[in-house]
């Protein structure tokens, strides 16, 4: 069983990189990533709602609600996977605006557009395969960018906020949903023995999995803590920055303008 | 360490609970509506936001391919501000205007907006006794049929009763110093009251009758 005591440090050689606990070089972990969630795709939304009790259709409510979305914006859904903040996006923004999902994956990407479109919801929407670290589109796109629960799976963390800095219209806003640490020693313990003792043995039995969900739960201790990705944000270039804790900050939303 | 109680609010993400169950429970409602919902049409892409008095933060509905969406955003086309007293008297759209006189009710931005979703809202019609007999099998039809049966006896003495007593309240008190807009404004409840038992005869008929004939 792994345990928080083996979390590794912060790899001091440029090279290389965590794939969860692992260290491994950072051409591999692009790679690493994608076969995990080339092999949850199918299974991605079941083991979302069984893994959180469903209450990260609350954590994406409470995003939609802090973006301030208006009728007729444009909004990148980055790492949007399959597509549940993209769904509530499309409905806000309206004919006159236009959501993008990204995702670097196109399992992922496969089952958002099959489940968005079977819900009837194509007008205004776009699927586009990009990793975080290059996105194609031109500066000063997007009035909203959103990354739920996808940054902690990108190898260059500070080069994707840069990227998303420079796409960002002036005036716009970045929301960053992500696993975070919980703010009570007590949570912090039950959280733990949660992750690492029932996710994998729940991955193992529903998605037959286990190895997927031992990497989401090393690689949610291996994020950057609140203040760490603040900060993170702040380099990239990013103002107003601050964060909310959900769940007694098991998760985290943070926000940030461009001006 | 403290803890406000927005903070906890937020962070047990409370508000987007009830706005989660207010979608769905409005959703079900128009999926049930007997009266047709061509009025969802007219408001696609509109939105409303409510400030109510007693929740402290908005709940902002907007219309969407036929379906109601309820977010806590808080800039929209239009904007009221009253309490859950006011909207739950609030029933033709002519009365909008009535209450804003009245300082009960403020509205800013389109107003038309916000009497088009009151329409939508007053439209609303739900077969409960058909709705129900998808639910229940023949013994407890035949038990809650006794049950309606037993109750509109009742209410109908309780009607007659309350008709009676408000008569000859009105006679003996009259005598007092009332003004006209008191006196106006308390034949208008009774009105209200007698209507409304009306009504819930009416209800309670219909359902023993089609309980009897199920
Ligand atoms: C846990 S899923 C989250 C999906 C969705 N946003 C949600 O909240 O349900 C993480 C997603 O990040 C995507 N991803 C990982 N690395 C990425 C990268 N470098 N660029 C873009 N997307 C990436 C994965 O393919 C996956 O779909």
């Amino acid at each position: 069983m792994s345990s928080v005591e083996q979390k590794p440090q912060q790899p001091n050689n440029d090279n290389i990189t965590h794939f969860g606990y692992k260290t491994v070089d950072k051409s591999e972990k692009e790679s690493m990533v994608a076969s995990v969630f080339h092999s949850v795709a199918k299974q991605y939304d079941i083991m979302n709602d069984l893994m959180s009790f469903g209450i990260h259709r609350l954590w994406k409510r409470f995003t939609i609600d802090a973006s301030g979305v208006r009728p007729g914006n444009k909004v990148l859904d980055l790492a949007g996977g399959t597509g549940d903040l993209t769904a509530k996006f499309s409905k806000l923004v309206g004919k006159d605006g236009q959501v993008i999902l990204a995702d670097i994956n196109s399992s992922m990407l496969n089952v958002g557009r099959d489940k968005l479109r079977d819900k009837g919801l194509v007008q205004n929407i776009e699927y586009v395969q990009a990793n975080a670290e290059y996105l194609p589109f031109e500066e000063n796109t997007f009035d909203i960018i959103t990354i739920a629960f996808g940054l902690r799976n990108v190898t260059d963390k500070d080069k994707a906020l840069r990227s998303m800095y420079s796409v960002l219209k002036p005036g716009g806003r970045l929301l960053v949903l992500e696993f975070s640490k919980p703010e009570h020693e007590l949570l912090n313990k039950a959280y733990d023995f949660y992750s690492f003792n029932i996710l994998p043995k729940m991955g193992e039995l529903v998605a037959k999995d286990g190895d997927s969900y031992q990497y989401l739960a090393e690689s949610i201790r291996m994020h950057p803590d609140q203040e760490t990705l603040k900060e993170m944000m702040n380099n990239a270039g990013f103002e107003q920055t601050s964060y909310h804790n959900l769940t007694g900050g098991v998760v985290a939303l943070h926000k940030g303008y461009k001006f | 360490m403290t803890i406000s109680m927005a903070a906890i609010t937020d962070q047990l993400m409370l508000k987007q609970a009830l706005s989660s169950a207010l979608e769905k429970v409005i959703n079900k409602a128009l999926e049930l509506n007997v009266n047709d919902n061509s009025a969802l049409k007219t408001l696609e892409a509109k939105q409303l936001t409510l400030l109510l008095d007693e929740l402290g933060f908005p709940l902002t509905f907007t219309v969407s391919s036929n379906q109601v969406l309820v977010t806590n955003l808080t800039d929209s086309d239009c904007t009221v501000i009253t309490s859950i007293n006011t909207l739950k008297k609030l029933k033709a759209s002519q009365q909008l205007t009535d209450y804003i006189k009245q300082d009960l009710l403020d509205i800013q931005g389109d107003l038309k907006i916000a009497q088009q979703y009151l329409n939508l809202a007053e439209n609303l019609e739900i077969d409960w006794q058909n709705e129900l007999a998808h639910y229940i099998g023949d013994i407890p039809t035949y038990q809650l049929s006794r049950v309606a049966h037993f109750a509109q006896t009742k209410l109908h003495f309780a009607k007659t009763q309350i008709q009676a007593d408000l008569s000859e309240w009105l006679v003996h008190e009259k005598k007092l110093i009332v003004s006209a807009s008191e006196l106006n404004d308390f034949n208008g409840q009774v009105t209200q009251t007698v209507a409304r038992f009306d009504k819930l005869q009416q209800r309670l008929e219909k359902l023993t009758k089609h309980i009897n004939e199920g």
